[in-house]
């Protein structure tokens, strides 16, 4: 039953079989280095002062109405009862979530030995990093009183009190913080042997200094490495178990109340998935302006953004069975309460929200079937910028339409955001791609000794190396 | 040749396949240990070097374990034990609110442990201290070629016979790596160094948390809930003309479940009748209430004789007296509520049931200060 | 007589259907109808897992996992022979499901949904689907056993184009499932992640019968090309989606715990009651526990003797979690008698001659697929 196999070799095979690229062109390891560590060392063009300029305009901005918030009190945003959770937990979940997309890329693609991953990889880890800061500004500023923020953290007091273990809300302080900390030591990890390649290429001696420390003595000794390689791919499959629960720990949030809209079983996968298809999003947005900008199209590919294209299509079609469910769920449970807040999502006083969603989320990225938005900017950017909107609006319309209008009609409220609700958002996506600037201007955006490993040849010849 | 014994002898290759060829023909012929180094890992290189099988997992899966019961039995102890606390109606052991804790916790021990396992423990970094960090081998290894290391350890190595055999291997040149100066790389000054180092930084820290948590609850705007523009009792106040924060009722004010006692003159009180009836529950609260409010000045048997000292210049009427006696109750009700010479109204502190309660115990002092021998039971 | 595999199954096959009958003579139409819902649904969902990894292989491109495709699409025929099972079912409506009762609809909750559980609607339902899987398996299996004849390419590009629209439709059709003969036994319960839940074990329930089957043909001397590279990969995904089906089980059970609403968290305490609760914690140790820990190092993801095992066990807790979900709506406890027993003889017995003559229809892998030779030369 065995040897009669068919042989073909790849360029027989029809077109629509046959992998693009993973790499292009004749590319050796000091090939790559050059390439991708030439940035950190030259200066960078005027594009990037003027987008620094831009971003940093936009964080001050930011710090000012957090500054104003923390000087007057929360009453400065647009919070009242019933919608007393607004803007700030929207921002929240939404940076949460846009962090996931780079722990994916990073740890569940490394166990699944996807060897396209070794060129995304180091830059949307950083993305994951900065994200996750992001977010982690939200609930802190949104406490009362927040410099009594350390009240949240379990420490023996005078007070004689603990957390509430119970509550989801301490639920999410112990995930974000060990998701960023653990993404924090993953992403160091992997840079250590980037580190050792600066600290011996810089000249300068500042910057060696500095690389020197930071690189900790990194060698490149094989009995390193061996270590080295055993805890990165535990890290990984450790991450992996955070990319699952972090942003299902966000969605208890809201499905451990009893509010029609917020109560739903399938909170859980419905938030991973959102949050990998924000993240993607993000993350396709970004490598589309590094890849084009630092002229690195033949390490970060075609085909790595036709892959990532797919990944957002696959993300959206979920959504769309996430949404049917729901509003099946909502005739199907004969609940008024649950009925009538899914008709606000699509008829009530939000609608404009519940179908910018639907259209961002649902029918935009349909768009991607189409090989043409997957391998052109202009396509999938429009796409990318269509599922951001979509996805921070379907927040806004699980919080703040749920909210408004809950059991007694007479706590029906409307919600307005004010200017300083705007302001902070737009701080953030001020602090998000500030932080991402002066990355790739320190650092290489590359992970290049991830890259080396995957070269054609890195590896001896009896290994018998298959593709990708 | 340097009087110096050589550290190493390091043979730089050209690709991995070549140094993977070179390593069994070099350790088949020295005694000493192979390090190789290599800008990215090399399969099968542990095998060919004879590197033992990393502990990491069996460390991280023990750690992990740690996580999840430490976790889990603080979540336990601090909801259940230390501060139980209701919530929702749960049980104080609901394990299933405290399992996606636990999990975090479990990661992040077990994380910690993969990551800084690895550093500290395995693989003993960071270290500046390293020759081979000084070499002219190291930048090229960084880059894209890669070497094998002969290393002395605590033996010699002959550095001419052994550059000789790495050359013959393949290796496309050799460096010879010097012993360095005698604090070795693994000195103990550097841990010490390091570890007072850190002792310090605890102290020092801890210091400054402290200093801070102290500082900062009492900067603005932390204290902006303290000072609050409002009127706080017994506090003066420029709100008003007269700086007193505590104003007076208005006058008039009457409390919203009392009757206004219109009646101006005592001449015309006599009419009022006593609602109260005679039984012995109300002459029980009558005394109470006399005993609180009217024993102070009339004193505890009704005859003006008070614990009032000397120095209190009025005189309280003798409420047993006959011309007491003869006085209707509506009469002392008036002087009860719009007061008499030097008493001031009891209307504000006396309720309505009390003052009629009151009088009627006055009527049991008045009998009881006048007894006669048909009085006393038989 | 010759006492070889084939005669005992048989023999097994026919032992089991003898007591089938019995049950549904002497124990009462209920206690059948409850094990013909089991078992129906315990070989669907094992075809249907099946015809999804087949489906995901082509969705993701996948290449490393062409040699071992031929054993899921042979076990997704199982989808099919549930077809007529699924037939017989429908018969179970009017003793199980309370919502076929006239005297249910007096609850508005059930008579509001009255439109979706009724028994034309609900026979539609089941028809539609069953006809749209006889379809992707024409086009997704039937396609594969034609190329090993034709050695045409262009089966991979059709079978590349339908698998994403396959995809959308058995997320449907599960959750369809699920919704109708697993949550409807209780009308007024639902949970909308139980699409996902029934998803999660079904997957793992064709995974783990991929698994079993290609380590008993490998013991068997067939797929002798088939090395620890592949098992590894297979041990990976038996790991990493017992995970993801806690997560889910999880997710559902403490949501409905934490919020303690009583038209949802009665279906719950249903099950937590009686033998109920030590029943469960079984599940979670075998369903769970179990593979977790044994599938957790390295070497044993690829070992064929652990992945035997836990892929066995993995199996019987499908088969638990479902009898752990169905049979308390008898409200009798956990049963397990002799029409327990005897249907599990029959249908597994069968499951088995089924598979055994379907594994030996034509090559054991996709001969004529042109990226076979890559999928062989798969190393980690």
């Amino acid at each position: 039953m065995n040897s009669d196999v068919a042989v073909l070799p790849e360029s027989g095979l029809p077109e629509g079989l046959r992998q693009p690229p993973v790499l292009i062109g004749e590319i050796r390891p000091g090939g790559v280095d050059d390439q991708v560590l030439s940035h950190v060392f030259e200066k960078p063009p005027k594009a990037w002062f003027i987008a620094f300029a831009c971003t940093s305009a936009a964080l001050l901005i930011g710090l000012a109405m957090i500054g104003y918030t923390l000087a007057v009190g929360i009453g400065a945003w647009g919070n009242n009862m019933p919608v007393a959770w607004a803007f700030a937990i929207i921002n929240f979940v939404f940076w949460v979530g846009i962090g996931h997309a780079g722990t994916l890329i990073s740890a569940i693609l490394l166990l699944f030995r996807a060897r396209w991953r070794n060129a995304i990889s180091r830059f949307s880890e950083a993305m994951t990093i900065f994200a996750v800061m992001c977010a982690g500004i939200f609930p802190l500023i949104h406490v009362g009183r927040p410099w009594l923020a350390f009240f949240l953290f379990p420490y023996p007091n005078q007070r004689g009190i603990w957390p509430n273990f119970r509550s989801p809300l301490i639920w999410d302080v112990v995930a974000v913080s060990t998701y960023f900390s653990v993404s924090l030591l993953f992403w160091y990890l992997g840079l250590m042997p980037d580190l050792a390649s600066l600290r011996d290429r810089t000249r300068t001696k500042t910057r060696k200094l500095v690389y020197s420390v930071l690189a900790l003595g990194w060698r490149g000794a094989a009995s390193h490495w061996q270590h080295y390689e055993r805890a990165y791919l535990i890290i990984a499959g450790l991450a992996t178990g955070l990319v699952l629960s972090v942003h299902s720990v966000v969605s208890f949030d809201f499905a451990v109340s009893l509010l029609p809209g917020w109560h739903m079983t399938i909170f859980p996968p419905y938030f991973v998935t959102g949050a990998i298809f924000a993240g993607f999003a993000m993350v396709v947005m970004a490598l589309v302006v590094v890849r084009s900008t630092m002229h690195l199209e033949n390490l970060i590919t075609e085909y790595h953004l036709e892959v990532m294209n797919k990944v957002i299509l696959t993300c959206s079609c979920l959504m769309g069975y996430a949404y049917l469910l729901e509003g099946f769920t909502a005739w199907y449970s004969m609940n008024s309460y649950v009925h009538h807040t899914f008709m606000q999502y699509i008829a009530g006083t939000y609608r404009w929200a519940g179908w910018t969603t639907i259209t961002c989320n649902i029918l935009i990225p349909q768009l991607l079937w189409s090989r043409w938005f997957r391998r052109h900017y202009a396509g999938m950017i429009f796409v990318a910028v269509a599922v951001t909107i979509g996805m921070w609006f379907e927040r806004f319309v699980i919080i703040v339409s749920s909210l408004h209008q809950d059991f007694l009609p007479s706590a029906w409220h409307i919600y307005r955001p004010t200017i300083v609700d705007y302001g902070i958002l737009l701080g953030s996506f001020g602090l998000f791609f500030t932080l991402v600037l002066l990355f790739a201007r320190v650092l290489p955006v590359i992970a290049t000794t991830e890259m080396k490993m995957v070269l054609p040849g890195s590896q001896p010849h009896h290994q018998g190396r298959g593709h990708e | 040749m340097s009087k110096r014994s050589a550290f190493s002898v390091v043979g730089i290759f050209e690709s991995p396949q070549l140094l993977m060829n070179a390593i069994p023909g070099i350790k088949a012929k020295v005694t000493a240990r192979l390090e190789a180094y290599t800008p990215y890992p090399i399969e099968g290189i542990d095998r060919l070097l004879g590197l033992r099988k990393s502990p990491i997992g069996g460390m991280v899966l023990v750690m992990g374990i740690i996580g999840a019961i430490a976790g889990l039995s603080f979540e336990l102890w601090t909801s259940g034990v230390d501060y139980p606390l209701r919530t929702a109606g749960k049980p104080y052991f609901s394990w299933e609110a405290f399992i996606p804790v636990m999990f975090e916790v479990t990661v992040l021990f077990a994380t910690f442990t993969a990551g800084l396992g690895m550093l500290l423990l395995l693989n003993r970094l960071p270290l500046f201290r390293h020759p081979m960090l000084r070499s002219k081998a190291l930048p090229l290894v960084t880059r894209d070629k890669f070497a094998l290391a002969v290393e002395a350890g605590a033996g010699e190595l002959d550095p001419e016979a052994v550059a000789k055999m790495l050359q013959e291997s393949g290796a496309e040149s050799v460096e010879v790596i010097e012993m360095p100066a005698p604090a070795g790389p693994l000195s103990p000054v550097f841990f010490f160094n390091a570890f007072a180092a850190i002792a310090v930084s605890c102290v020092l820290a801890g210091l400054l948390t402290y200093w801070a948590t102290k500082l900062f609850p009492i900067l603005p705007p932390m204290v902006h809930m303290l000072d609050q523009p409002r009127l706080d009792p017994q506090r003066a106040d420029s709100f008003f003309t007269d700086g007193f924060g505590m104003r007076m009722p208005v006058p008039e004010t009457v409390t919203h479940d009392s009757v206004p006692y219109t009646i101006r003159s005592q001449d015309y009180a006599g009419s009022l009748v006593n609602p109260m009836p005679r039984s012995e529950s109300v002459l029980h609260r009558g005394r109470q209430a006399y005993t609180n409010y009217c024993a102070v000045c009339h004193g505890v048997l009704g005859n003006g004789s008070p614990s009032l000292t000397a120095a209190y210049g009025a005189k309280p009427a003798n409420l047993v007296s006959q011309k007491f006696i003869d006085l209707p109750d509506g009469k002392i009700y008036h002087v009860i509520m719009a007061g008499k010479n030097a008493m001031p109204s009891y209307a504000a502190d006396i309720v309505e049931s009390d003052r009629w309660a009151a009088i009627h115990y006055v009527r049991v002092l008045q009998r009881a200060m006048n007894a006669k021998d048909e009085d006393i039971p038989k | 007589m010759n006492w070889d595999t084939g005669t005992k199954l048989k023999l097994a096959a026919a032992v089991g259907c003898a007591g089938v009958i019995s049950t549904f003579l002497i124990s009462g139409s209920e206690r059948f109808w409850a094990n013909w819902i089991l078992w129906f649904l315990f070989l669907l969902t094992i075809g249907l897992g099946s015809l999804f990894i087949v489906a995901l292989e082509h969705v993701v491109g996948a290449r490393w996992s062409i040699p071992l495709r031929r054993i899921p699409e042979r076990l997704s025929t199982f989808a099919l022979l549930m077809g007529p099972a699924a037939l017989v079912a429908l018969l179970s409506l009017r003793f199980l499901y309370p919502w076929t009762k006239p005297e249910s609809l007096n609850d508005p909750v059930i008579a509001g949904k009255a439109s979706w559980l009724n028994v034309p609607f609900f026979s539609l339902r089941v028809i539609l689907c069953a006809g749209l899987w006889i379809l992707a398996y024409r086009i997704l299996v039937s396609g594969s056993l034609e190329q090993d004849r034709k050695r045409d390419p262009k089966f991979n590009l059709r079978a590349r184009r339908f698998a994403p629209l396959f995809m959308a439709v058995f997320a449907i059709t599960i959750t369809v499932v699920a919704f109708d003969w697993i949550s409807s036994l209780e009308p007024k319960w639902y949970s909308d992640i139980f699409g996902v839940y029934l998803f999660a074990g079904t997957f793992l329930a064709g995974l783990a019968a991929t698994t079993l089957a290609l380590l008993y043909l490998k013991s068997r001397g067939r797929f002798r090309e088939i090395g620890p590279d592949h098992m590894y990969n297979l041990g990976g995904f038996l790991f990493a989606f017992t995970v993801f089906w806690s997560y889910i089980g999880f997710a559902q059970y403490m949501l409905m715990w934490y919020a303690n609403m009583p038209e949802e968290v009665f279906w719950y305490k249903e099950r937590l009651q009686g033998a109920w609760g030590p029943l469960l914690l079984v599940l979670a140790v075998f369903h769970f526990l179990v593979p977790f820990f044994v599938l957790m190092p390295r070497e044993a993801k690829g070992d064929p003797r652990f992945l035997f095992w836990t892929a066995s066990v993995m199996l019987f807790s499908h088969w638990l979690d479902l009898y752990w979900m169905i049979f308390p709506v008898l409200r009798r406890g956990p049963l397990l008698g002799w029409p327990e027993l005897s249907f599990g003889f029959l249908f597994v017995s069968g499951g088995l001659i089924w598979i055994r003559h379907v594994m030996n229809r034509g090559a054991d892998m996709p001969v004529g697929d042109p990226l076979l030779r890559e999928g062989l030369e798969f190393r980690l």
